[in-house]
Formats: C-alpha cells, sequence, structure tokens
C-alpha cells in the first residue's frame, strides 16, 4: 500500500507502511501487545484445531504463500499515476473464515518480520494486532459478514468490500497512532499524527477495498464454490459474538499489562496519556512531559542530570563500540580457525 | 517486478548463509527477547545507556560465526524509516543538552539518533537470531517455547511454498508483460484477475497437498520429527547467564557515569 | 494382507461438478505385477489411481486391495498399504526439509523414535538421496525432487506402489535413476504414465484406458502398438 513513510517516488520498496517498528516503541507497550497477540494467537489455534476438516491446513498454508506473493504485485492507482499493493486481510477472511484468515495473515507478518526484517521482533504483537487482528477479527465478522451473502451482485460485493477494508484500514491507523503516543519514542504532536494516518489510510483503504472486491467478484465468477466454503461454515450472531469477546479479552489484556507497568513507573504512563490527550494546537504540553519541559527550560545549564547525557559520556560509550567493533573481525577469525583445527 | 526477484533472492540466500550455530536455538531466543525488552526500555532521552546494548550485537554475531560487518550493513535497510519518523524529534524538543563547542546538542537530537539506534540493534539482534539456523531452526525453537501446533506448521508451510508462489506469479506477470503494452503497473482489474487466477491455482494446489498428506496417514495433526534435538550445554548456560547479567547491569547502571568522571 | 491384488470392479466415478470421470472400469493386478496405465490426458488414469487408496471414493462399485475393499473406514488401513507418488513433487515434499519429509509417512503411523529414524535412513538409501537429509525442497533440482518424493513413500514400506507419472520433467540421469528404484521394488505396481518406453522396460502388462473405460488390457508388446495406431 502506498506507503506512509516512505515519500511518493521511492519506488523501491513500499511495504514498510503500516509495519510498526521496534525503535518507536517503549517496552511496556510492546509486551503488552505481543501478549495480546499471543493470546489471540492461541485461541485462533484451539479454534482451529477444532475444525473436522484437516484439508485447512494446506490450504491456510499455501494462502499464505499466495497472500505474499500476492502483495508482491503493485498495481497502478488511476489518477495518481502511483502504485499500490494489497495487505489482504479482508481478503483472507473471506476466502478462508476469520480466524483462518487471522493466523494465515500472521504467519506472513511473522515471516516478513523474520526473513525480511520488517517492524522488528518486539513490534510483532502490535503488527499482528495493528494489520492482522483488526482487519480479520473486526472488521471482517462485525461489518462485511453481515452485510453480504454470496452470491452477490458486483456492485454489492465492491461496496461491502471497500467498507471493510476502511474500517478495518482506519482501525489499524487508529492502533498505530495509540501504540506510538503511549510509548512517546517520537516527538511527533499525537494530533497531528492521527490526522495525517487517518487521511493516508482513508486513501489506502478504499484502494485495499477495490482489490480486495475485484479478487472476490473474479473468484465467484470463476468458481463460486471457494466463496461459499467459508460460509458454509455458519457465522450465526453468537460466533460473531464469540470473536468480538475474544478480541476484547486480548485489548483488556494490553491494558491490564500495561497498568501493571504503569503502577511500577507512573510517570511513563502519566506522561503518555497527556501526549494521548494533548491537543495539537498545545504543542509544548504535547510534545513531553510537563514537569521534565519545565525543569529543562527552567535551568538550561544542568538539564537532565539523570540521563547522564554530557559530551565526553556519549564519546566514551562510542569509543568502547569501536573497539568492540575492531575486535570482532578478529574474533570471527579465531573461532573460524579453531573450528577448522 | 524486482520485488519479487528479490524476496525469491532473499529467501535463497537466507538458507544457504544459515549458519551450523554452536548455541542452542531455545538459548538465543531467550537471549534476544530479554535483550530487546531491556534495549527498548531504555529511554529516548538517554541515549549514553543505549549505546552500551550496541555492544551485544558486535560480540554475539563472531561468537556464534556470523560476520558482523555483514549484520551491520544488512541492518542498515531500517535507516530510512527511522530517518522519516525521527526527524520530527530535532523539531519538536528544542532544550539544549550540551554542547561541543559552539555547536549546541538539542535533546530532539539526543532522542532522534536513539530512534536510530534502537532501530539499528533490533533488526541486528534479530539478524543474528534468524542467522542462527535459518528459519526452519527459528520455527523448532518457537515450538519448543511453547508456540500453538498449528501456527508452526503454517510458518512452515507457508516458507515452504513461498518460492513456489512468487515463482509461479513472476512467471504469470512475465507472460503478462510478453504479450504486454508496455505498462510496467496493471490496471486494477487486470490485477484482480490474475490474482483471483494465482488463489484458485492456490486452491488446487492445497487439494493435491492434502492428498499427498493424507495418502501418507495424515489425520488432522502435523507429526513433529526434531532431528536436532540437542540439550542445554554448560555454554548455553554460560551464554544465557552472562547475557542476562549484562543487559540488567546496562539497564540500571550507567556505565557511562565512568567516563563523565574521567574527563 | 498375504495377497498384495488390486481389484477394481465395474468402478463409476463422478466428480461433485457433474463430470462423469470413470464409467464402470474393471481389472485385477494380482500380486507382485507392474502394470502401466496408459491413456491419453483427461482418459482419467490419475482418477484410477486415487481410488487405490481411498482418496476418492466410487460412486458405484468397488474397488478392493489385497482383500480388503476400499471405504471410508478402511481408508486408513489401506493408505498404509499403498504408497502413492504423486505428479508433482512439489505437492507431495511439503515439509521445510527432506528428512522431515520422509519421516512424516512413518510418524503418522506411530511408530518409534528409532524405528522412524531407520526407516528414513533406509528409504534414503534405496531413493539413491543419502545426504541430502538437511536440504530444503527448494534446493533440490527436479530429478532430486521426485527421488525424494519416491522416498518419502518407501518409508512408509509399502505393499503397493501406485505412481503418477514417476519419470515426468526428469532429464536422461534423473530418469534412469528412478527406473532403477522402480525395477529393485519386488512387490504390486501401478504406474501410469505417457513414457512408452518406460512401460516397456518395466511393466510385462499394460491396461489402456479411454474416455473412463478399460479398452484393452494385455501384454505391453502388444498394447503400445495399438495405442499408437489408435491415435495417429
Amino acid at each position: 500500500m502506498c506507503a506512509t513513510t516512505d515519500p511518493p517516488h521511492n519506488r523501491k520498496d513500499n511495504s514498510k507502511d503500516m509495519h510498526m517498528s521496534d525503535a518507536l516503541l517503549s517496552a511496556p507497550v510492546a509486551i503488552a501487545a505481543d501478549v495480546a497477540a499471543a493470546t489471540l494467537l492461541a485461541v485462533a489455534s484451539t479454534r482451529l484445531k477444532k475444525e473436522s476438516d484437516s484439508g485447512l491446513i494446506p490450504l491456510m498454508g499455501v494462502a499464505g504463500a499466495f497472500i505474499f506473493a500476492a502483495q508482491m504485485l503493485n498495481f497502478s492507482i488511476p489518477g495518481t499515476g502511483s502504485s499500490g499493493h494489497i495487505i489482504g486481510g479482508v481478503l483472507l477472511a473471506a476466502l478462508l473464515g476469520p480466524w483462518a484468515g487471522f493466523l494465515t495473515l500472521a504467519s506472513v507478518i511473522i515471516i516478513q518480520c523474520l526473513v525480511f526484517a520488517d517492524g522488528g521482533l518486539m513490534a510483532l504483537g502490535c503488527n499482528l494486532i495493528n494489520m492482522g487482528a483488526i482487519t480479520t477479527l473486526v472488521a471482517y465478522p462485525m461489518i462485511f459478514r453481515p452485510l453480504l451473502k454470496f452470491p452477490a451482485p458486483a456492485w454489492k460485493i465492491m461496496a461491502v468490500s471497500v467498507l471493510a477494508c476502511v474500517v478495518g484500514l482506519e482501525g489499524g491507523a487508529l492502533m498505530v497512532t495509540f501504540e506510538t503516543a503511549l510509548s512517546g519514542i517520537t516527538a511527533l504532536p499525537t494530533g497531528d499524527f492521527l490526522l495525517l494516518m487517518t487521511a493516508i489510510h482513508l486513501a489506502i483503504g478504499i484502494c485495499e477495498g477495490i482489490a480486495t472486491g475485484v479478487v472476490l467478484i473474479f473468484v465467484g465468477k470463476s468458481a463460486p464454490s471457494l466463496l461459499n466454503r467459508e460460509q458454509a461454515h455458519k457465522l450465526s450472531g453468537r460466533k460473531i459474538r464469540n470473536i468480538v469477546i475474544g478480541f476484547a479479552a486480548a485489548a483488556l489484556l494490553f491494558a491490564g499489562i500495561l497498568a501493571f507497568f504503569a503502577s511500577s513507573d507512573p510517570d511513563g504512563l502519566e506522561w503518555s496519556i497527556m501526549k494521548l490527550t494533548g491537543t495539537p494546537d498545545l504543542p509544548a504540553t504535547d510534545t513531553g512531559s510537563i514537569a521534565q519541559g519545565a525543569a529543562a527550560v527552567q535551568t538550561a545549564t544542568s538539564v537532565m542530570p539523570d540521563y547522564g547525557n554530557s559530551f565526553s559520556g556519549i564519546a566514551g560509550v562510542c569509543m568502547v563500540i569501536i573497539l568492540v567493533w575492531g575486535l570482532s573481525g578478529f574474533l570471527l577469525k579465531l573461532r573460524k580457525s579453531r573450528q577448522t583445527a | 517486478m524486482g520485488k519479487t526477484e528479490k524476496a525469491i533472492t532473499m529467501l535463497h540466500d537466507m538458507e544457504c548463509s544459515a549458519s551450523a550455530t554452536t548455541l542452542h536455538p531455545v538459548c538465543l531466543t531467550l537471549v534476544t527477547f530479554i535483550y530487546l525488552a531491556t534495549m527498548l526500555s531504555v529511554p529516548a532521552e538517554s541515549l549514553s545507556m543505549l549505546l552500551w546494548f550496541a555492544i551485544y550485537p558486535i560480540l554475539m554475531a563472531p561468537a556464534t560465526g556470523l560476520d558482523f560487518n555483514r549484520i551491520f550493513i544488512k541492518s542498515l535497510v531500517a535507516v530510512p524509516f527511522a530517518l522519516m519518523i525521527g526527524v520530527f524529534n530535532p523539531v519538536f524538543q528544542t532544550e539544549p543538552v550540551f554542547s561541543i563547542g559552539n555547536l549546541v546538542v538539542s535533546r530532539g537530537w539526543i532522542t532522534f539518533l536513539s530512534i536510530l539506534v534502537r532501530c539499528l540493534l533490533s533488526v541486528q539482534a534479530l539478524l543474528i537470531l534468524v542467522g542462527n539456523g535459518g528459519f526452519i531452526g527459528m520455527c523448532h525453537s518457537l515450538s519448543a517455547i511453547g508456540l500453538p501446533d498449528i501456527l508452526i506448521t503454517q510458518l512452515m508451510m507457508v516458507y515452504r511454498y513461498l518460492t513456489i508462489l512468487l515463482a509461479e506469479s513472476l512467471d504469470m506477470s512475465r507472460a503478462r508483460k510478453a504479450r504486454g503494452y508496455g505498462r510496467s503497473h496493471m490496471d486494477i482489474r487486470m490485477w484482480g484477475d490474475f490474482c483471483g487466477q494465482l488463489f484458485m491455482r492456490t486452491v488446487d494446489r492445497a487439494q493435491n497437498i492434502h492428498r499427498a498428506m493424507l495418502a501418507r496417514g495424515f489425520t488432522g495433526r502435523m507429526p513433529r520429527y526434531d532431528c536436532r534435538n540437542r540439550r542445554w550445554r554448560l555454554p548455553d548456560y554460560l551464554t544465557l547467564s552472562v547475557c542476562v547479567t549484562a543487559f540488567i547491569a546496562m539497564r540500571i547502571f550507567n556505565l557511562s557515569s565512568i567516563f563523565t568522571r574521567i574527563f | 494382507m498375504s495377497h498384495h491384488y488390486i481389484k477394481f470392479d465395474n468402478v463409476h466415478f463422478s466428480y461433485s461438478n457433474g463430470y462423469e470421470a470413470l464409467k464402470g472400469i474393471s481389472f485385477l493386478i494380482t500380486h507382485g505385477e507392474k502394470v502401466a496405465l496408459l491413456g491419453l490426458n483427461g482418459a482419467g488414469k490419475s482418477t484410477v489411481l486415487l481410488h487405490t487408496n481411498g482418496l476418492l471414493l466410487p460412486t458405484s462399485g468397488e474397488v478392493n486391495i489385497g482383500g480388503i475393499p476400499v471405504t471410508k473406514k478402511t481408508a486408513s488401513a489401506v493408505r498404509r498399504a499403498v504408497g502413492m507418488l504423486f505428479q508433482n513433487p512439489d505437492d507431495q515434499l511439503f515439509m521445510p526439509t527432506v528428512e522431515e519429509d520422509v519421516a512424516f509417512g512413518p510418524l503418522n503411523m506411530g511408530l518409534e523414535k528409532d524405528e522412524v529414524r531407520r526407516r528414513v535412513a533406509e528409504a534414503m538409501e534405496r531413493a539413491g538421496v543419502a545426504g541430502l537429509e538437511k536440504r530444503a525442497p527448494f534446493q533440490l533440482s527436479g530429478g532430486q525432487k521426485k527421488s525424494v518424493a519416491l522416498a518419502t513413500i518407501l518409508s512408509m514400506e509399502p505393499d503397493i506402489l501406485v505412481m503418477d507419472e514417476p519419470t515426468s520433467q526428469l532429464d536422461l540421469v534423473a530418469r534412469r535413476r528412478v527406473v532403477d528404484v522402480i525395477a529393485s521394488f519386488s512387490h504390486t505396481c501401478l504406474i501410469a504414465t505417457h513414457d512408452l518406453d518406460l512401460a516397456r522396460d518395466l511393466c510385462p502388462r499394460s491396461i489402456l484406458i479411454a474416455d473412463g473405460r478399460v479398452t484393452a488390457d494385455g501384454p505391453t508388446s502388444d498394447i503400445i502398438p495399438l495405442f499408437i495406431s489408435q491415435y495417429s
């Protein structure tokens, strides 16, 4: 999808779109999201274990590879001269069902992280929630499924796909903003960031929806039985409720862990929440802790002594790093020569 | 189509360059997680504390038979992202921290550098982890840590069929280009047909695989055959304890204060 | 199962989309026989093979393997006895490493770890792919893939071997090796193939099918000229 971070002329690799990065996350937020995502994965796994249809295992496996390949294919966005690609959450959920779709997309996100170093290991939880869970476990069961019964006319498939994808991606964008603000690593004012993210993801969501729609229309025409496959498992109101309850439980867990960290570091969370609720027209209160900011301004000479940020301190560490780096080549040679000996 | 080709090369590269590790994969996984958790918990303002964490990849890479210089170069992919996000910090955080001669370094520049360092270090730690035993080894250790079987199977299957589907989509798109109209990107309708076809092939393939599995007695549960069942040895315990102690020490005591005192 | 025979008795089969693929197939392959299944694309060869281990069940008629009629209930027992080599080795090698793939069948059979290890080593030796244990499937050549696929079946020590195009897409050397492995197999074999040389070299008997029916059944030396004359 069109990147939020790369300039539009940068064609090299725009798959970093919504990937959260380790660098932007504080440890509590990352760990809380990791635990919440792991819970969702565990729930999805137990759900799928109950499926009597053992053919789902190879289908999910190959479908994961399929969505990966599809993500690599860009399509041109009419009227803009730029191009985009699909993320595929709603598409996978429509083809495989919400839990199987979630697990499939999760495996793709994990492989992107491990093999292609997209995002980061600690940010994995955030990425699984933002890109995977919101689309497959929220947007699909709450919007797509209740509104659409296959077979349906093409316009209806398209309209519902666009709606579900916009909701899914906006939800993801909201989460990205939330997690970034809560972590407080970047000094971007939350309000501006939120505005930017929601605006960009409205456009991305529409593209994603159209892309999802055209694939579903094609499959509906050429092999309608594939679409009914998912709908054959009746997704009753009760099941939708279960999915939503599962998701809400994960969200509560996320909040609970954060609260635990916050109680041990009250300043941190207070600061984050202030950041989060801070209005964009008050950048001074928005960018940092009021107390620390004020202190910094007042005593410009002895700023933040507790962080130990002095030139000599930083220069000293850098010297140590360079020294160790010089040693590392030697260490590798030593190890290799010992192995061959 | 550069992206697809690049992905295929990276996948091949990855399995071929995986080092025969001497550490237990679970040990390395634990060390990596604790490293990331402690490293990311360093406040963004505390650059001097964060920099100490740079020593881990420099030492761990050669200790597990990897070349740190290569890891460092690979980790540079993460830089553009860090720049795009971090560049706002100097704009918003202008309070001065210290000065070198006439040059005043503001809080924003410190936090900006922090973001950059966090980015590089987290990617380096990941590369070292995956560089040991490759993706499959990683799956085995995730399974040993207790991730659900279905997820592990899913990861292995996607990894297995990734190259095949990427190659298939490359063939299809080359065939399209050969009859192409000089446009590098497909319009959305064409893209939809293309992906729809790819998906239908996917379903056919999944059916064939399912038959092949059934023919060999598959009953819905994937059997695990861990051929590398290696026990924990002394070096594993040693590495784990030394690393964890070091990380916690680096996190609690700001070792840079030594230099502040000396100079 | 002392007699490893394959018996089709007036087997009819229609796919769920209504296409009638088999229209009354009957034959008997006795213990130790090697039989080639010949026919054009779409004649129904693959459909016949999928019936031998219950991956497809007849719409009417009966398939009997060594005295056991193939039904949904007996399918798992039959699959232990019938090893099936699929046409595309990429579909057959679904595990991340060769070793894990060869062990998949024996592990599903619930064998002891040591026994599994012994069978993996032996099967890889017989298929001529010993030494490739740690490789990932995409690091293998086409011929190696086919041989490994064969090893995944041999490790289950089946009584009957059923193969779909074992030599398609192989170069001369790889083909020779696969043919040697099949020749060394002393049990009942049913091979669907377009490779007439393979049929001539390995199978004394051939069954010719067209449009879901058996059109000829007899010595390969008689069937091949008939097959060629029919379609030229």
